[in-house]
């Protein structure tokens, strides 16, 4: 196998996104956050960045990201 | 309403080539709204290629009110401009990802250093524009920080193509601001227009970006001067390949 073959997908590899992060927005004060989506991000600057240019459907006035890892289920049906 | 038009050619020069600049990054990052590592990033670039390009439709029309555009109005238009006074690092495509993210780190975090002198500027449609640009480039200063970062510490071919990038834009960029003697932002900074000589701004750059550098050990020509504790160039900057007029490496060298 030569090395044009196996070095782009191990550059790839290298920048593969691993860490998952929800994200929750709210349009309105008396509104409570909600789940709007994910992004993937090993980078939580990144992850901010995403999140803001990808969930822009919205004026929103609260966004937060939460590390998907971070989540701990209390009921599974 | 000829009258009323603003006769200062070092203001124009200064604008067209920060409206020039604006224009081709957002050319430049267009072309990765499909292409980048990852849909996420692939979004950013879409929204950061909109952010540059309002940013150059906002200084264009500056243009017009000047005495300096009366000899060739076809140049205050972007789409009839012939002149181009962006970097010569943007006359071409980016020949990969770790281009975007140097010229986001790099060139665009000296635009907004401009633009951060410009916030209390004189000349007010300068002051509105340079606070709202600020402003959105915070968001375009996380995404190079980030990815910086992130390609840096991948190591290997990633982060000596990084590395390559950076370096390719590196001389020219710095040279924007100009020699410390340059007339132009001479004259802006003893107008008022900006708050600062082409040495300050070059020195508020470098506070801005050495410490990520620095950080990911990426061996540029700056040291930390302990006695000023600022980040000061090791070495004199290739003027004999600056033009003055276009603000851009001379064409034929490189």
């Amino acid at each position: 196998m030569n090395s044009t073959t196996t070095s782009a997908p191990r550059r790839r590899e290298a920048l593969n996104e691993t860490r998952v992060w929800q994200v929750y927005a709210r349009r309105k004060y008396e509104e409570p956050l909600h789940e709007i989506g994910n992004v993937m991000a090993d980078d939580v600057e990144l992850a901010k960045v995403y999140a803001r240019s990808i969930y822009d459907e919205f004026s929103w006035i609260e966004m937060v990201i939460i590390p998907r890892d971070n989540i701990v289920t209390v009921i599974e049906s | 309403m000829a009258g009323s038009h603003i006769d200062n050619a070092a203001l124009f020069a200064v604008l067209s080539s920060l409206a020039d600049n604006k224009q081709a990054i957002g050319r430049r990052y267009a072309y990765w709204c499909n292409g980048a590592p990852a849909l996420e990033a692939a979004v950013a670039a879409a929204a950061m290629t909109q952010d540059e390009l309002g940013h150059a439709r906002t200084l264009y029309p500056l243009l017009e009110d000047f005495t300096q555009a009366e000899s060739d109005p076809s140049q205050v238009e972007p789409m009839t401009r012939t002149l181009h006074y962006h970097l010569a690092y943007l006359d071409h495509d980016f020949q990969g990802w770790s281009d975007f993210v140097a010229t986001n780190f790099l060139l665009d975090t000296a635009l907004t250093t401009f633009f951060a002198a410009a916030q209390n500027s004189s000349y007010e449609p300068l002051r509105q524009r340079a606070r709202k640009i600020v402003q959105e480039e915070r968001i375009h200063e996380m995404h190079a920080d980030g990815w910086v970062r992130r390609l840096a510490k991948a190591g290997g071919a990633v982060r000596s193509t990084l590395v390559a990038s950076l370096f390719r834009l590196w001389d020219e960029t710095l040279c924007w601001f100009g020699p410390n003697d340059d007339p132009n932002m001479q004259g802006l900074y003893r107008e008022g227009i900006i708050d600062a000589t082409p040495d300050d701004l070059r020195r508020r750059y470098l506070q801005k970006i050495m410490p990520t550098l620095s950080s990911l050990e990426i061996d540029v020509p700056v040291f930390f001067n302990v006695d000023t504790k600022c980040w000061e160039l090791r070495q004199s900057l290739p003027w004999n390949a600056w033009d003055s007029v276009t603000r851009r490496k001379s064409v034929g060298l490189s």
